[in-house]
């Protein structure tokens, strides 16, 4: 990376405290946006990712704390802000977008003035300068007939429209980065295309960062020009797009790339679900997270986490797994990125 | 790069899998009744509730039985007198000693026994209604009781004033007696037998009426559900206690008719509720589930729509008990409940305001039963809803 | 919205229809009631009443003429004080009733809303315990209890206020915080669950991920949203403080129509039970529409639901 990045985690730790004890839902993940990418973060539901989104926003439920850790955007800790601080730049300089658009919008307000009030927080100006501004914004997401549909609610709208005014919502104020939490998950598949592709123009044309969380590796293929692979509260392999789908490192990784069916392959290949549940993040493993379901476990997964081992062929990958240590093992596939996946 | 840890070669071996599954199951299965059992017991209040419930029961059926007193038996000479006193003592010239006290709102001095028994009402001279002053002969000793002015006071023959010597536990009427000289306790347990009677049979009349009706509206459905539920609708738009009064008007009061009016009208929260359950529970998917496995009607509402909906119903249950309490109470307050010389808490609270300045203790005690009562159905109620709520089940 | 109005007040006609036969039919039953030529009654009264209703008509024409009196709001005449009308009652009642009716309902929006908000807003700390102790006391505790509880704490033992009547300000206050008690601690109850509830949906999180400051995602976003079930059970709230007010005027010596009410029943003055309860019923309807147009209006998904049936 050449720029400096326009957001950099560092070291996040996450716990949410329940009555059976401590959840560590995030255990120390650190990677960095630059700006004006398409960062992908992928993992299983219970992986951390969505919430080191919203650790970074600061937007945990009540049980929530962020335990340890640093969000450095544009050059502040977002640990260290203050609450009207960080109010001032949530919506303002990253814009969010969530999962499901069905509950994510007040059902007792207009669209319109949903748009309009985050304007207007930010903005100094006009309620009419604000309503201007929100058809602009209907219109870049393309809601037909936009000035009408600002009175609409929410209730009025479909799936896709309401993500599109959630959209609309998030890019109010240009954000500097845009955190969309799985926003296609909840859509039909037809719709999920078009959002993706929406999002993907969007960030063309208006040149912010995106973080978009998903489970859905196709989404990622498709959008993302880097991925950070979670597993565990933990990041398990992070890399260029192209580099990761062709060369996965970690045998996770592997693991979710031979979970998604490829239409190119041909009828006669099987899918191979990965065996076992994940973690129990009151009482994680000592060792690799992952280690409980890994073909290629060994005794050392067990006891100790590995460190993100740099990969010597490409310079931007790097995969947390004890089979990149020097004395371990060669593993072919894993170690070596020109043999065929086992 | 940081420096690679040395690691003994042993560790690069396969991990002994065979033991540790991965996946144990750490908390044993509970069935959904086991469930909600634990989870009742764990709820203090709940469980309190079920306690004093259970005694007050046992009290109602079993107190009157064992009291001295009836419900009915009036002691004109004994009325009033309150649970607590304050005992004064006279000894005469034999050495015989007097043990008496003095009631503060009626000026009488009973006489108690050592133990604490109110043993009657002392006989003194004319009252001298001018001076507002009686004499009491003890013996030779004279008294006089003199309450020209608050509080009352007893004066020697020289002009002091006696002392009371202490405070006495009433041990005759524990809690005291009512302006015709009934015992509040005996009446106090009967009211609860009256008050809990009608709250029983008018919630299972509610109980049985709102099933039925419910039940059929919503396994029906259509325009049969949809001319019914207008109905309840027409029904409750009006508080249904008017209905009630006006139902009492007609029948007279008593307790029969109380029953009759508090069953006939209350059922439309059951009915609605059972209608709400049946019809959610008809478009699960399990029931279609069952459905498309061949399960008949009658299994599908034995094994899946009754249980499902039986929480909901017992918790509406145990909420329309002290609902039902609350309203008989009320009319026998307002005078349309149960005749004398029945009592229930209701007619015991409105007969108490009467009296309430000068003895307060006659209100105290139904009062405070009933808002115990109260208090004790709705923890109950709660507890439950939260026991049985399947939103809270992991 | 004036289909929906229209729709409504005929709805409300048909109940009130429905609930004038009930009650004609059910005083027809009583021996001795009003709709009964042979009684001994005072000649006035008689005279009154056959008057009124033609007590020796068929039984439809006598209904009919008590439906087109209550159309003409003509109650009838009394059928135990001569010369005194149902009407002349209701007017001589109804603003005691309406002014501690009114106080009440303000009383339960302006301290049940607030205490619910401070309960929620301090989830499990002493705030929210002591909201929520006096309000499980305010809701197991029967109106009447806390009535005369009041009565012998602050009029006769403490003299802070009178016991009876309404000369000044002060008689008011017991008599309308034992008619809201129950309402309060119901609505503080409920508002507190629906705020926590809200707290927990997803446009919460959209709010504050907004940027927007913390009164606005309460105000704003939270409380409409949790008040709407506040405001469903305001409906309910009115009908019962009527019921209310039969005990609390009865208690406090209030001259409401509460007391007529009670008084009238145990004269067994029929006319006037007949016609107080169609006056209640009538006044509920109104309320209840009225509490429900502010339903909608605070809910827009509600309209979609309307029209489309």
């Amino acid at each position: 990376m050449s720029r400096p990045p326009i957001l950099s985690v560092r070291n996040l730790r996450t716990s949410f405290f329940a009555q059976r004890g401590e959840v560590q839902a995030v255990r120390g993940v650190s990677f960095d946006v630059a700006p004006g990418e398409i960062l992908g973060i992928v993992g299983e539901s219970g992986s951390g990712k969505s919430i080191t989104c919203m650790s970074i926003l600061r937007l945990l439920k009540s049980t929530g704390r962020i335990v340890d850790g640093q969000a450095i955007f544009d050059g502040q800790d977002l640990m260290e802000l203050d609450e009207n601080a960080m109010a001032d730049l949530r919506g303002n300089d990253i814009g969010m977008i969530f999962q499901d658009p069905m509950t994510s919008l007040n059902p007792t307000l207009s669209v319109g003035e949903q748009v309009v009030e985050t304007i207007i927080r930010h903005r100094r100006i006009s309620r009419a300068e604000a309503r201007k501004r929100a058809i602009e914004l209907f219109e870049l997401v393309r809601i037909p007939s936009a000035a009408q549909r600002l009175k609409s609610f929410p209730h009025e709208f479909s799936g896709g429209m309401r993500q599109r005014v959630m959209i609309a919502m998030a890019l109010s104020c240009d954000p500097k980065l845009l955190i969309a939490d799985e926003p296609t998950t909840a859509l039909d598949v037809t719709i999920q295309r078009q959002i993706l592709l929406l999002l993907k123009q969007l960030q063309n044309r208006l040149g912010m960062a995106v973080i978009l969380i998903t489970h859905d590796l196709g989404v990622i293929a498709e959008v993302t020009d880097r991925i950070v692979v979670m597993y565990g509260g933990m990041v398990m392999e992070q890399g260029s797009v192209t580099e990761l789908f062709a060369h996965p490192r970690h045998p996770y990784t592997q693991g979710l790339l031979r979970s998604v069916p490829d239409l190119r392959d041909g009828e006669h290949t099987r899918l191979t679900p990965i065996a076992g549940t994940p973690p129990d993040m009151i009482q994680p493993p000592p060792g690799c997270p992952f280690a409980p379901r890994c073909v290629h476990a060994m005794k050392q997964c067990d006891i100790a986490i590995p460190p993100l081992y740099p990969m010597a062929e490409a310079s931007d990958q790097t995969a947390r797994c004890w089979l990149h240590h020097a004395q371990a093992p060669r593993v072919a596939g894993v170690n070596a990125p020109t043999a065929e996946v086992a | 790069m940081n420096p690679e840890p040395i690691i003994a070669p042993s560790m690069w071996e396969k991990p002994d899998r065979s033991t540790t599954a991965g996946e144990a199951i750490a908390t044993p299965s509970l069935t959904y009744w086991q469930d909600v059992r634990q989870r009742l017991w764990a709820n203090k209040p709940a469980v309190i509730s079920i306690g004093f419930i259970v005694v007050l029961i046992l009290a109602a059926i079993f107190g009157p039985l064992i009291s001295p007193f009836s419900y009915f038996e009036q002691n004109l000479r004994l009325s009033n007198i309150p649970p607590v006193f304050e005992t004064y003592r006279v000894s005469d010239d034999t050495g015989n000693n007097t043990r008496f006290f003095l009631n503060a709102s009626n000026f009488n001095l009973y006489q108690v026994s050592e133990g604490g028994q109110v043993e009657g009402l002392l006989r003194g001279g004319r009252k001298d209604i001018l001076k507002k002053r009686q004499g009491f002969e003890f013996g030779n000793t004279d008294i006089v009781l003199d309450y020209s002015s608050r509080p009352a006071r007893l004066l020697r023959a020289d002009g002091t004033t006696l002392r009371p010597e202490g405070w006495q536990w009433n041990m005759t009427y524990v809690f005291g007696t009512d302006q015709l000289g009934r015992d509040v306790l005996v009446r106090q347990l009967y009211g609860a037998r009256i008050s809990l009677l009608v709250a029983f049979v008018a919630t299972l009349v509610n109980f049985f009426i709102g099933i039925f009706y419910g039940g059929i509206a919503g396994y029906i459905g259509g325009k049969t559900d949809a001319v019914m539920m207008r109905i309840v609708e027409i029904i409750s738009t009006i508080p249904l206690m008017l209905y009630v009064i006006l139902l009492m008007v007609v029948l007279n009061s008593g307790l029969i008719s109380i029953v009759v009016a508090i069953g006939s009208v209350f059922w439309v929260d059951m009915a609605r509720m059972v209608r709400g359950q049946i019809l959610t529970l008809k478009q699960q998917d399990y029931v279609a589930a069952a459905r498309t496995m061949g399960a008949g009607t009658g299994r599908i509402l034995t094994r899946h729509l009754l249980p499902n909906s039986i929480g909901p119903i017992l918790v509406t249950l145990t909420m329309l008990i002290p609902s039902a309490i609350f309203i008989e109470s009320f009319m026998s307050f307002i005078g349309l409940g149960v005749t004398p010389p029945m009592a229930s808490w209701g007619t015991l609270t409105s007969e108490a305001v009467e009296t309430m300045r000068a003895y307060p203790h006659q209100l105290f005690f139904p009062a405070a039963a009933i808002s115990l009562t109260m208090f004790a159905f709705n923890f109950l109620g709660d507890g439950l809803r939260d026991a049985l709520d399947p939103r809270m089940r992991r | 919205m004036a289909g929906y109005v229209l729709q409504r007040l005929g709805q409300m006609l048909l109940t009130l229809l429905a609930i004038a036969t009930l009650t004609f039919f059910l005083m027809h039953a009583i021996p001795g009631g009003p709709f009964v030529s042979e009684r001994m009654l005072a000649p006035e009264i008689a005279t009154a009443l056959n008057d009124k209703f033609g007590l020796n008509d068929p039984i439809w024409l006598q209904y009919l003429n008590y439906l087109r009196g209550i159309l003409t709001f003509d109650l009838g005449p009394s059928f135990r004080y001569p010369g005194v009308t149902v009407n002349e009652m209701i007017a001589d009642g109804l603003p005691v009733t309406l002014r501690t009716g009114v106080l009440a309902v303000i009383c339960v929006v302006a301290l049940g809303v607030p205490m619910g908000i401070v309960a929620a807003l301090n989830r499990n700390k002493w705030p929210d315990t002591a909201v929520m102790m006096l309000a499980t006391i305010g809701v197991a505790i029967p109106s009447y209890v806390i009535a005369t509880i009041l009565l012998y704490v602050f009029a006769l033992r403490l003299g802070w206020v009178p016991t009876f009547g309404l000369d000044d300000w002060r008689g008011y206050i017991l008599p309308v915080f034992a008619l809201s008690g129950f309402w309060i601690s119901f609505v503080a109850r409920l508002a507190r669950s629906s705020l926590l509830e809200t707290f927990e949906q997803d446009y919460m999180t959209t709010a504050r991920a907004k940027g927007l400051r913390p009164g606005q995602v309460l105000f704003k976003h939270g409380l409409r949203n949790s008040l709407i079930p506040v405001v469903t059970v305001l409906g309910p709230v009115v009908a019962n403080l009527i019921t209310g007010s039969f005990v609390i005027e009865q208690i406090f010596a209030l001259p409401g129509i509460g007391r007529h009410f009670v008084l009238s029943i145990t004269n067994r003055d029929y006319t006037a039970i007949m016609g107080i309860t169609i006056f209640y019923a009538a006044l509920l309807m109104v309320m209840i529409l009225i509490v429900d147009l502010l339903y909608v209006w605070l809910d827009p998904r509600i309209k979609l639901r309307k029209t489309a049936q």
